[in-house]
């Protein structure tokens, strides 16, 4: 088993590689960092000249993702612009934990990101705690009431709910629970940010606005999952044992709970593991409405900016994060279901 | 025909010379038995019918027709739908940005339908470096989350295509780079499922037959074990038809999508929150008739799978 | 199946929960909340460019001068402006002498001297700092102080616009130089980052990433204590929010509102100001024989398009008669707007008659006119917001209607941007038409974009005439303004450049582009300044 974990390390590294290098070539390309360092006129040309120089951005596009990958403590830079390189570089490169200064702020790549990393990791393991719970509840019962006026309705409202983009959902839910409940006189939610500033950043503020995000965004993975569980639980119904316990005499609690549910919790818990690491993508769109600081708006924020530094941070976190998940689950994996025998 | 009837069955010469059911005839049929596909497909059609046949009714000088003393006017006779930020009539601009979100929703799925099946067929069939190198390639596309690709490749090609001129009607530029976007972001999928249609197949006796008598590869690969893999193709092609018309939704929502004047009906919601409580019915018509595309697109999709390959359970 | 009720009791105990404590966030008792559209990327003068930015500096720190709602200037650090007459001003602007108030300190107490200036001078051009810009500081020659109260800078040459563009809030040395005597830059001070200590009438506090920034008064203040206690930045992330936190009285003042909100902000009852910031949009031409549409070339096509353009529909519809067309460049300086002169009119019938005259027909019958085989086809770019995409859709319409067929091109502003070197498509000429929201360098004249020796090349791809045009009378006058530091003279060589532009048509003014703000019935005593935005800050009161 350790070296299947090694093993698919090892492999997982030229995979970041071939990553890093299609993103960072995509990127470098996207637009000027500098052209709007003007503020609400033209960068001057002698800023121009002078913040290209600074920020390594004058250099060819294979020295800039070798000095993001390594570094240029090995060798000297142009600082005063004399055309002469005389002074040693200070980046270390990501290899070595420096992801770099933001291009927008100058601060340090880690410290944007962590500082949003926390906002971003509440909405979303709140949202896939539900979807979860939502989705078992949902998906076992249609299960066991199959074809029923229940199982249908259900399985309806699940292909309407993963049909609809999720903004659509957000500005419905919008519509219903802070335009028309105010206008109603009933209490309303809030729909921007996540907290407000006057009263801090309590418990109670944030549980209170994370409530339209999260349900916006859980409905479409709600929906496919539940679909999901409904037919492996459907297969595992159908097996022999279900029918041997059965006869056995056993509760109908026990067979679903202690012999169904657990046999097609397997499934379930590799796709719950391979979609946790998206996670830290933050859910772009649902952040953007809702105006809730976490990654997702970091990272739309920073791309309109061609903020090179901290979008690359972003998604080799992603990356990394997706990687690392998958052999988590895949050890997992194998340890729940002793069928299966790496080598 | 005696009077007294034998009590042993008699095949009459009816049965005996029915035809066996062809395989399209069998998925046909499986495909009537689901109620939903066929739902799916009625709404569809009558979705195409309104996007192309609306623009019988109303012409396209009349959908990019601006009035600023006209704007933001709420449904009316005169407007069912409503007017836009400048005047525009927002019932013709479904229709005409429908005919853009479909066509965007066809061809990307055929960019990305090309694209992967080259990979995975290539992958499969040839196996070793060549399958290496290109899984890779595809699992590093995988690992990106879509939308942040979407957005990063928006903006490496925006602005880049000049407007273009087809069958007289002018496009945005950007209408081609949201499909390649979305064409080069959405193959990996595809890719896989025909490499491992390819790994399983061509370890077949037809496929040993041919090589036998000199079949070149190029042949094996699009004559002989392409067409046995038509099923999950065709699905994913169609689920990809959905797939891309919501990308294409996320993106110009985003603000990064097909710009205006050219409309779809994503970038009819840009900028839609801003509007949420002033006028809903600007986002309201076109978010409608997305959900109802994408789901009645869900729904025949569901029922080719089931038509034409029962045996597979994936979701 | 008893579990789930379980899971549904729990979410619904928590929802209630958090309704109950979460409560209503109203305004507390003396503390002012401003909501800003965009965040800020960093608050450290010289540092950035963003107008978010530069609003605060009045907050936490000063500049020499400041300028008042009237966009005249009034002494803050100093005695008094230096002029011709008080013997500050030598040697035609060479010389500048400033004499520093001595009351003036930090808020730990350590009094502001000619040393945190001469130190904001080295900061600014040193090469290891990637400060924003070093405009004007890259001019001077040497900044000194012969007493820790007089600071004397002298410039390489005369420079007029010195007034405008000098000390732009002024950096503490006494914490700034160890750091960069230590560490050979001030770019990673924590200053930047956290300006805790300042000269201005509140001191930063804190600044949650996304979220919002918070001042508290500075009870060390030098001057008249502010009246409010504290005040809070939210960041927002688009106008529909704020619209919606103004109209509930979650907020005190909005920023930048766009103009299709002002009629629902003031029916709730709050005042919207419009304070002109030297900005109007522009529509500017590219006349060049190599690069451009030819039809360009002739200034009765240019005289056309404006001509068949309703701008003042635009202004009416779109930005509910809030603006107006602006007449020259510098509509926001009306000292040297004179005389006034008046747009031009919405006349498509004359539009036609000169491109008629211009021999621009439609020989083909496809709607477009041509001449010598070339459709008249030009191509238009502007930067990706709705409200120019709107614009634009109507710019094309107006064009239609004379037969001249506009190509829209919204471009991403940092691609619409990007330099010569690097292939930007406005710098390297590839659009007929820019537009964009530009002024001259307010509250100075001063202009340099047409200048011949500006147009960018292979050999100077800084160059940033991006309308390649070089007309030798326009060349000559714009560089006698910017020597001439009597402002008659300047005045009216400024007039004819003025002329200029006018005759030639050589821009387009679309619409006032000044600062909205709307400011809640609560927040009195609020005067704004189109270069200092919140110079009377310390005066504002709230009245609940």
């Amino acid at each position: 088993m350790t070296s299947y974990i090694i093993r698919r390390f090892l492999q997982g590294i030229p995979l970041l590689l071939i990553i890093s290098v299609i993103l960072f070539a995509l990127m470098m390309s996207t637009g000027d960092p500098v052209a709007t360092m003007g503020g609400r006129r033209v960068t001057r040309a002698s800023d121009y000249e002078r913040l290209k120089r600074q920020l390594g951005l004058d250099k060819p596009i294979y020295t800039q993702y070798l000095y993001w990958l390594v570094g240029n403590t090995w060798t000297k830079v142009d600082v005063d612009g004399d055309g002469i390189t005389d002074t040693p570089g200070t980046r270390l490169g990501i290899l070595r934990g420096d992801f770099g200064n933001s291009l927008v702020n100058r601060k340090p790549v880690m410290q944007v990101i962590g500082e949003r990393i926390p906002n971003t990791l509440i909405l979303m393991l709140s949202g896939e705690l539900i979807v979860i719970l939502g989705a078992l509840i949902v998906g076992v019962y249609s299960a066991l009431r199959q074809y029923s006026l229940l199982d249908h309705t259900v399985t309806a409202l699940s292909f309407i709910g993963y049909s609809m983009p999720i903004f659509f959902i957000a500005l419905l839910l919008m519509f219903v629970f802070a335009v028309l409940f105010k206008r109603w006189g009933l209490p309303y939610l809030p729909t921007v940010g996540m907290f407000d500033p006057q009263v801090g950043k309590s418990v109670g503020q944030v549980l209170y606005h994370m409530v339209l995000p999260v349900v916006s965004m859980s409905v479409v993975s709600l929906a496919s999952y539940s679909r999901y569980i409904r037919s492996t639980m459907l297969d595992v119904l159908n097996q022999d044992y279900i029918r041997t316990a059965r006869s056995k005499g056993l509760s109908n609690r026990t067979v679903i709970f202690v012999h169904a549910l657990k046999n097609a919790s397997l499934p379930i818990a590799t796709i719950v593991g391979l979609d946790l690491p998206f996670l830290l993508g933050g859910a772009v769109v649902t952040e953007r409405i809702f105006a809730w600081p976490g990654m997702g708006r970091l990272f739309l924020d920073h791309v309109s900016r061609a903020d090179t530094p901290v979008v690359m941070g972003i998604l080799m976190l992603v990356a990394v994060a997706v990687v690392v998940f998958q052999i988590i689950t895949d050890v997992i994996y194998a340890w729940l279901d002793p069928r299966i025998r790496y080598d | 025909m005696p009077e007294k009837s034998t009590k042993i069955a008699i095949l009459t010469p009816d049965e005996l010379e029915t035809p066996p059911l062809s395989l399209t005839q069998l998925a046909w049929r499986r495909f009537k038995r689901h109620r939903p596909a066929m739902i799916g497909l009625v709404v569809l059609s009558l979705l195409v019918i309104y996007a192309l046949g609306g623009s019988i009714f109303l012409s396209e000088k009349f959908a990019n027709f601006n009035d600023t003393s006209q704007r933001l006017l709420t449904p009316t006779i005169d407007h069912p739908f409503g007017t836009d930020s400048i005047g525009r009539d927002v019932l013709a601009r479904t229709i005409y940005g429908g005919q853009i979100s479909l066509l965007i929703g066809l061809t990307a799925v055929v960019v990305e339908t090309i694209l992967g099946i080259l990979v995975g067929a290539l992958a499969g069939f040839y196996g070793g470096i060549v399958d290496n190198i290109l899984m890779r390639i595809t699992e590093a596309m995988l690992n990106i989350p879509e939308i942040f690709l979407l957005i990063v490749m928006a903006k490496y090609f925006g602005g880049k295509i000049p407007e273009l001129d087809l069958f007289g009607r002018t496009f945005s530029g950007s209408v081609v780079v949201i499909v390649l976007i979305i064409g080069l972001t959405s193959w990996m999928y595809l890719a896989r499922i025909v490499r491992a249609q390819f790994l399983s197949l061509k370890e077949n006796e037809f496929v040993l037959a041919a090589r036998a008598t000199g079949t070149p590869n190029i042949d094996i690969i699009f004559r002989h074990i392409l067409p046995n893999s038509v099923a999950p193709i065709v699905v994913s092609a169609t689920l990809g038809v959905a797939n891309a018309i919501l990308a294409e939704a996320y993106i110009s929502f985003l603000g990064l999508g097909v710009q205006p004047p050219t409309a779809t009906w994503g970038n009819m919601l840009d900028g839609a929150n801003n509007y949420l409580e002033s006028a809903p019915w600007l986002w309201f018509f076109p978010g409608l008739l997305i959900l109802l595309t994408v789901l009645s697109i869900n729904f025949l999709g569901d029922g080719l799978r089931d038509a034409l390959d029962p045996r597979s359970r994936t979701v | 199946m008893s579990r789930k009720p379980i899971f549904y009791a729990l979410f619904a105990i928590l929802i209630i929960a958090s309704l109950v404590l979460s409560g209503c966030g109203g305004g507390k008792a003396n503390v002012a909340t401003l909501i800003f559209t965009q965040e800020f990327d960093n608050l450290a003068p010289l540092y950035s460019s963003m107008w978010f930015v530069w609003t605060t500096w009045q907050m936490f720190d000063h500049w020499a001068w400041e300028f008042d709602q009237n966009n005249e200037p009034f002494p803050r650090l100093v005695t008094e402006i230096p002029s011709v007459e008080n013997g500050g001003v030598r040697e035609g602007g060479r010389i500048i002498t400033m004499h520093l108030r001595d009351d003036i300190k930090w808020s730990d107490n350590v009094p502001m001297t000619a040393d945190d200036f001469i130190f904001t001078w080295e900061m600014a051009v040193s090469p290891q700092n990637t400060v924003a810009t070093t405009y004007p500081y890259d001019m001077i020659e040497s900044v000194e102080a012969p007493d820790p109260q007089t600071v004397v800078v002298t410039f390489i040459e005369p420079f007029a616009p010195w007034l405008a563009n000098l000390w732009h809030g002024i950096l503490p040395a006494h914490i700034l130089r160890p750091v960069y005597d230590a560490e050979g830059t001030i770019d990673n001070a924590d200053w930047l980052k956290n300006p805790s200590v300042g000269c201005g009438p509140y001191n930063f506090v804190e600044w949650e990433s996304g979220s919002f920034a918070r001042f508290v008064r500075n009870e060390n203040y030098w001057g008249a204590p502010a009246k409010i206690d504290e005040i809070f930045i939210r960041f927002v992330p688009d106008d529909a929010s704020q619209v919606a936190a103004l109209k509930a009285g979650d907020a005190d003042m909005g920023t930048f509102i766009s103009y299709s909100d002002v009629p629902a902000l003031q029916d709730a009852g709050l005042n919207i100001v419009i304070e002109p910031s030297g900005y109007d949009e522009f529509m500017f031409f590219l006349v060049n024989e190599e690069k451009g549409h030819p039809a360009l070339l002739d200034v009765r096509v240019r005289r056309a398009i404006a001509l068949a353009i309703d701008r003042d529909g635009i202004n009416q519809d779109l930005h509910y008669g809030l603006t107006k067309t602006p007449t020259s460049f510098w509509d926001a300086l009306p000292y040297y707007n004179d005389p006034p002169l008046q747009p031009y009119p919405y006349d498509p019938q004359e539009a036609n008659r000169l491109l008629d005259e211009a021999g621009w027909i439609d020989s083909n019958g496809n709607g477009i006119r041509d001449k010598d085989g070339i459709e008249l086809e030009i191509s238009h770019a502007t930067t990706i917001r709705e409200d120019r995409q709107d614009v634009q859709a109507v710019i094309k319409q107006d064009l239609e209607e004379v037969g001249i067929k506009l190509d829209v091109n919204p471009v991403d502003d940092t691609l619409y941007f990007a330099s010569y070197a690097d292939n930007g498509p406005a710098a390297r000429g590839e659009f007929d038409i820019q537009e964009w929201s530009d002024g001259p360098l307010f509250p100075d004249p001063d202009i340099y974009y047409w200048l011949c020796d500006q147009i960018p090349t292979d050999e100077n791809p800084t160059g940033e005439n991006w309308f390649y045009i070089c007309d030798e009378e326009l060349d000559r006058l714009i560089k006698l303004q910017s020597t001439q530091v009597d402002p008659v003279e300047r005045r009216d060589t400024i007039s004819q450049i003025n002329q200029l532009f006018y005759e030639k048509v050589y821009i387009i003014g679309m619409w006032q582009d000044p600062d909205v703000y709307a400011v809640g019935s609560h927040l009195q005593n609020v005067k704004f300044s189109g270069v200092t935005m919140f110079y009377n800050i310390a005066e504002w009161e709230l009245t609940r």
